[in-house]
Formats: C-alpha cells, sequence, structure tokens
C-alpha cells in the first residue's frame, strides 16, 4: 500500500505541490499574524479600556498612562483590521474546503478522462481496493496539513482575542483547529466521489464548489437549530475578575463571549413566558422609544429575538458588559424604555441558554464526527459506483 | 467455491473463454448480437471484423467493463461481471487505445502494476523494455504511440496471466516490432501456455502466431474455426460457377475489375473440386464473410 501511496501521490504530482505549498504559506502566514499580534504586548486591562472608534470626549483630559494604554489598544486593532489580517483569516475559512476538492477531483475523474482506469482496473481485479489506496493517498496528504493549518489558526485565534483560550471558547470554532481536517475530508470525500459519478474533474470541481458553499454556509444554523439545542444549557455569567474558565471571558474593547449563544428564554415572575407574551408585557408596562446605539452588537442583553442574530461561533464581540442578573430593560433594535410605575424586580427576565465554552472538544469532536459521517457516506457511494461503472 | 468450481470445469474441459447467447447493445445499437463463442485452452485466436463489428465490445465485456444485455461470459471458468476479481486475476489485457499515466516515468508504471498485481513480473517486463530501448526512467507522456503500445503489452505479458485479451495490439507498432511481438507470442503460449485472444483488422499480421480464426461482423459470429480449416475449407473463384460441392459465402471486388466469390468446400467434396479452383488465402476467407456479413447471417462451422 505505500508504494500505491507514494506512486498516486507523483501521478497527482500538481495537486500535491499546489495543496502543499498553500497549506505551509497559510500555516506560515497564520503563525506571522499571531505572532505580530502577540509582540505588540498589550495588556489586556488597556483593551477593555480603550473604547475602540467611540471614545467618549465628554469625559475630559486623559492621564499619560492611560493614552500610552490607548496607544497600545490602538496599534492592536489597527493591526487586527489590517488587509494582510484579513486575507489569512479568509484563506484560514476556504482552504480546508478548496484543497480538499482540488485532492479530490482527479482521484478518479482524471483516470476515466485519460483513460488510464482501464489499465489499472485490469491490474487490479478489485476497483475497491484500487479506489482505497488511491483515498488513502488524499488522506496522507490532507491530514497532516490540514492539522497544521487547523493549529495554527488556533494560535491565531487566540492572538486576535486576549483572554480567550481557543480550546475553551466557540468564537470562530468552525475556522479553526482539528475540525480543519474533516472539512478538508468531507469535500475530498464529496468531490472524489462526484468524481466517480462524472467521469469529469472540470464537473466536479464545479459542483464540489456550489454544493461545499450551500453546505457550509447552511451549517451553522443548520447545526445550532437541528443538533446543538438540544445540549444547551443555561448560561452562567461570571463576573470580570473570574477570568480563569469562567464561561464569560473579558477580551478586547469588552467581554468576550466564549459560550456559544443558541436561545433565550424569558420569565416574568419567574413564569416563562413566549416572545409574544413579553411584548405584550412592554406594550402595557413601558414607554418605549428608539434611542441611538453605538453598537448593533450581539450581546445576550441586547438580542431581543433568540437564535436570530446569533450563530455559533459569532459571539465575541465588543459592548458594554452584560449586568447578571439584571432585568433587561433595552428591547429589539435598541428601544429604551421606562415602567416607572413597575418595580424593576417584576421586569422580564432574558436568560440565554449555550453550550458553555468548556464544552469546546466536545462540541468540536461532535461536528467532525458528523463531518466524518457525509465523508464516509460520500465514499461509500464512490466505493458502490466505481464498481458499477464504465472505465472511459 | 462457486467459482473455483467454475475454474476447475473449464481446466477440465479445456476452455479458456466461453460466450453463451451474449448480448451487447447501446441504446438502439446491437454490438453483440447473441453470439456464442468457445476459445480453447492454449489456443491464440484471431478475432478479425470490420470497424464497429463489435471486437473490442467482446474483449471489455470479458473485463467486465461493459455489462452485457443477455447471455455471459466465462473467462477461466468464472464470469467477470460477478466474480470481478477471481476473474481478471488471471487475465492480461491491453486496450485498443494505449493509455498511459501521464505524470510517471516507465518504471513508474511497473511499480504500479506491481504493487496492484500480486503475480506481476516487473523483472520480465523490465527485460522486454530494455530490449526494445525503452528507457526505464523516460517519462510515458513522452513516448511514442508505439513505445506507450509496447509498455502496455509489456505490463499485460508480465501478469504471467493465463489469458491474454488484446485489443489491436499491433494497430501502433512498426514492422520490426510486429514480428518481434508476434514472437513473444509465441514464445509465451509455449512457455506458460497462455490462451490469447487477439483483434485485429489484418488478419495476414497475426497469421503466424494464431491457430483460431473468429470472424465478427455486425455483432455477429460468421466464422469461428481453426486457422488450418479455414485456409482448407475455403477456394476462390472469379465466375458465379461453383466448384463441386461448394456453397457460396459473399463475393467481393478482387483487383482489376474482377468479382471474386468465396466458397466454402466441405472436406467430403471430391478431389477434382480443389484442383479446379484457387486455395483462398486467409485475407481472402475474411473478405469473403466480411462481405457475407454485410447481407446475410454467418456460416458456422466446426
Ligand atoms: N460506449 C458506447 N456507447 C455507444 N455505442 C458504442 C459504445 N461502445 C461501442 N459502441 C458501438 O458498438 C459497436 C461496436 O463497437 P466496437 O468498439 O466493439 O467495434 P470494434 O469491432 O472494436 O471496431 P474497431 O475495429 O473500429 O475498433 C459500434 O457501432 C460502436 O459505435
Ligand atoms: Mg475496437
Amino acid at each position: 500500500m505505500r508504494a500505491r501511496i507514494i506512486l498516486t501521490l507523483k501521478q497527482h504530482r500538481f495537486e500535491t505541490v499546489a495543496v502543499t505549498i498553500v497549506c505551509v504559506g497559510l500555516t506560515l502566514a497564520a503563525l506571522i499574524e499571531a505572532y505580530r499580534l502577540n509582540s505588540l504586548n498589550v495588556p489586556l486591562s488597556c483593551l477593555q479600556t480603550y473604547q475602540f472608534g467611540y471614545a467618549d470626549p465628554s469625559q475630559g483630559p486623559i492621564s499619560a498612562a492611560q493614552a500610552h494604554c490607548n496607544e497600545l489598544a490602538k496599534s492592536f486593532f489597527d493591526t487586527k483590521s489590517s488587509l494582510d489580517m484579513s486575507l489569512v483569516q479568509l484563506l484560514l475559512l476556504f482552504a480546508p474546503l478548496l484543497t480538499g476538492i482540488v485532492v479530490g477531483a482527479p482521484l478518479v475523474a482524471r483516470e476515466i478522462e485519460q483513460g488510464t482506469a482501464p489499465l489499472s482496473w485490469a491490474l487490479s481485479g478489485s476497483r475497491r481496493r484500487w479506489l482505497l489506496g488511491k483515498v488513502l493517498a488524499g488522506v496522507v496528504l490532507l491530514a497532516p496539513l490540514m492539522l497544521a493549518v487547523g493549529l495554527a489558526a488556533n494560535v491565531l485565534e487566540g492572538a486576535l482575542s486576549p483572554g480567550l483560550n481557543p480550546y475553551a471558547s466557540f468564537s470562530n470554532y468552525l475556522g479553526r483547529g482539528v475540525i480543519d481536517v474533516f472539512w478538508a475530508l468531507a469535500a475530498f470525500a464529496g468531490t472524489f466521489a462526484l468524481g466517480t459519478l462524472l467521469g469529469r474533474t472540470m464537473p466536479a470541481v464545479v459542483v464540489a464548489l456550489v454544493v461545499c458553499f450551500f453546505v457550509r454556509a447552511a451549517w451553522d444554523s443548520g447545526m445550532s437549530h437541528f443538533v446543538l439545542r438540544s445540549f444547551a444549557v443555561e448560561q452562567v455569567q461570571q463576573d470580570q475578575q473570574n477570568q480563569q474558565g469562567g464561561y464569560v471571558v473579558y477580551g478586547p474593547g469588552g467581554p468576550a463571549y466564549a459560550d456559544m449563544n443558541l436561545y433565550y428564554k424569558t420569565f416574568i415572575d419567574g413564569k416563562e413566558v413566549t416572545d409574544a407574551q413579553r411584548n405584550d408585557w412592554y406594550a402595557q408596562n413601558m414607554v418605549c422609544t428608539p434611542i441611538p446605539t453605538p453598537s448593533d452588537s450581539t450581546s445576550p442583553a441586547e438580542a431581543g429575538s433568540p437564535g436570530a442574530s446569533n450563530s455559533p461561533g459569532a459571539s465575541s464581540s465588543p459592548g458594554a458588559p452584560a449586568t447578571p442578573g439584571y432585568p433587561t430593560t433595552v428591547g429589539n433594535g435598541g428601544i429604551a424604555c421606562q415602567g416607572p410605575t413597575v418595580d424593576p424586580s417584576h421586569f422580564p427576565q432574558q436568560i440565554p441558554y449555550v453550550i458553555p465554552g468548556s464544552w469546546y472538544w466536545q462540541i468540536v469532536g461532535l461536528e467532525s464526527g458528523i463531518l466524518l459521517l457525509g465523508s464516509l457516506f460520500c465514499g461509500a457511494i464512490a466505493f458502490v459506483w466505481v464498481d458499477r461503472r464504465r472505465p472511459y | 467455491m462457486a467459482t473455483d468450481a467454475g475454474a476447475l470445469v473449464a481446466r477440465a474441459t479445456g476452455v479458456a473463454l466461453q460466450a453463451h447467447g451474449l448480448s451487447k447493445r447501446f441504446g438502439k445499437k446491437t454490438a453483440l448480437d447473441a453470439i456464442d463463442l468457445t476459445v480453447p485452452a492454449g489456443s491464440v485466436t484471431a478475432l478479425v471484423g470490420p470497424n464497429g463489428a463489435g471486437k473490442t465490445t467482446l474483449i471489455r465485456i470479458c473485463m467486465a467493463f461493459e455489462r452485457p444485455n443477455g447471455g455471459r461470459v466465462e473467462v477461466d471458468g468464472v464470469d467477470p461481471w460477478k466474480h470481478r476479481s477471481e476473474a481478471l486475476r488471471g487475465v492480461g489485457y491491453v486496450p485498443q487505445t494505449p493509455a498511459v499515466y501521464r505524470g510517471l516515468d516507465v518504471d513508474d508504471h511497473l511499480a504500479m502494476a506491481r504493487s496492484l498485481h500480486s503475480g506481476f513480473d516487473a523483472e520480465y517486463a523490465r527485460k522486454r523494455l530494455n530490449q526494445l530501448g525503452i528507457p526505464l526512467d523516460q517519462r510515458a507522456d513522452t513516448l511514442s504511440g508505439g513505445q506507450a503500445a509496447q509498455l502496455g503489452l509489456a505490463i499485460a505479458l508480465g501478469t504471467r496471466a493465463k489469458v491474454l485479451l488484446l485489443d489491436e495490439p499491433l494497430a501502433n507498432l512498426d514492422p520490426l516490432a510486429r514480428r518481434e511481438f508476434i514472437q513473444v507470442l509465441i514464445d509465451a503460449i509455449r512457455s506458460d501456455g497462455s490462451t490469447v485472444l487477439l483483434s485485429s483488422h489484418i488478419v495476414t499480421d497475426v497469421e503466424e502466431a494464431c491457430d483460431r480464426l473468429v470472424i465478427l461482423g455486425a455483432g455477429k459470429v460468421l466464422l469461428d474455426c481453426p486457422l488450418e480449416e479455414a485456409r482448407q475449407a475455403h477456394k476462390l473463384t472469379d465466375s458465379k460457377s461453383p466448384p463441386p460441392g461448394g456453397i457460396a459465402v459473399g463475393s467481393f471486388a478482387g483487383k482489376g475489375l474482377t468479382r471474386l466469390t468465396l466458397w466454402r468446400v466441405p472436406a467430403d467434396a471430391g478431389e477434382g473440386a480443389a484442383a479446379a479452383t484457387e486455395p483462398a488465402s486467409l485475407e481472402e476467407v475474411v473478405l469473403g464473410y466480411l462481405a457475407a456479413g454485410r447481407g446475410t447471417t454467418g456460416l458456422q462451422l466446426n
């Protein structure tokens, strides 16, 4: 089998070299970007006090120490939003799918196009054994490369969100770490299955691109809606002092949520109510007016409709810290409400339901497992079809 | 178990390849029309026929590349569509259009064959390629058409297979390489006792190596008999008058303006029959049957 793997990689020399260069390059790029951020050595407190983009001038003159602090924090955010950083992040997002497609498409399809399949199939007798050798070559190529990319992406994530442990937070968790390997394998399996069905490389690439795009786009909401929702637990909020191991970790410019927000439950006087009932309550008891808001961020206190603006992994955002246990007085889209007649203790309470950041490995394992099952399913289709199809 | 038994029966009865009522259609086009065919073990059978006769289709069905619409084939007693690995283990195959892995060199091809086929004799293949002056380190996509065909042949022969299915193996070879190839085939049969089914358009090329002739025309078997019988049982005349005991097979244009007719003359026809007419060459036998194949159904000898 070793000889087959080496020969397969040699046969697909172009793809092998291209994918290796891209992955190694991307790994280095991510590490360099992480190093750039880390080497700024910005104290976490500076990031917390720096009011990014909307510093309040009414607070009077600031101290020299604070000015220095702001200076540091500004350089951090400048680096974070620089073009090369965005580019690296974009590539990190798509690399697993693209490399999987590039390696998977020609695996079977090119043999059929170039007429070499009859040669191999005649020699091998068992086409499945032949395909297994080729698939193993693809896995041997992709798995270590994507693992390197994924780990580098974790390092970068740690640098982008200081104070946030990448292995205990769901910030961007689908685009980094070991799950990258499984994205690549799923794209690989799907594409070589398409190549086996279609017998043509380019059509397989095109169809795979479309399918991967939709699957990736629908993955977050699909997972949170159909799978993760049932695991969600009531969020345990922790204060700023308790940064270690807490579910809420304070990162740059405010709280970064290690947890993955899935939905909210609203209670009035200890009784769970629907969204409509909650809105009725506000209509009856409060006078509400729109307020100008500096940020449209999605901290749990602001998001009125459960799930709508809370995709998993997108919970790290700057904004005002949530006040634990304090009744919500801000409705959808920044509406300030006043209800002078009602005692605040009777206000509706919104309780976020989340996957705690400390469940990182379990969730990554679960989603990797689902991707792996998908890969095996696609692989099985290819293995069945390769036995039935013509070699030309 | 069943397939092993089939193989044993095949060996005991001395049949390497057999087709029973084999049919293959591509849409409305019938490529093979319920053909019956038996290739005895240890024989070298020439499969001849015009373009589109179904030669390649027959060989592809034997390789399980195509699924028959009716009937079945057995290679060494095993149905290749049902028991592919067993059936193909003992088959060496050369496709009509030589195909090589573009990124690999010649020696890589042998390594690839070795990794796919446990019995592959890479040394044998190497020796053969060396004799032909084909460098082992040359990239396969830079080989000439004939050299690529030679590589395909070397791989097929390197399997030391009991049955060789060769689809126009001579088509891309130069005259010298053709002669050498025929020699190699004869050697292979002598040393390994292989059975060969090889398709060709030009029967004179393979005459020397073959001992059986199968003529396919429009998806039917027009003639299936030992080569010697094909020669002796056919006479050629340039008139409409049959030789004594002769049955007309078909007529075709001869050299000049003459129209030649091929006659099948059974062995028990009088001595005078042989003397009165020209004995037919193998090429003329083929031409006569091909002409017949256009209109009528074929004759079966044997
Ligand atoms: N995959 C296919 N799809 C449709 N028709 C096919 C296919 N393969 C073969 N045919 C048709 O079946 C018939 C037999 O083709 P085949 O290739 O067996 O002929 P052949 O005897 O090998 O001819 P040649 O001497 O030109 O190689 C032809 O009419 C061909 O067009
Ligand atoms: Mg052909």
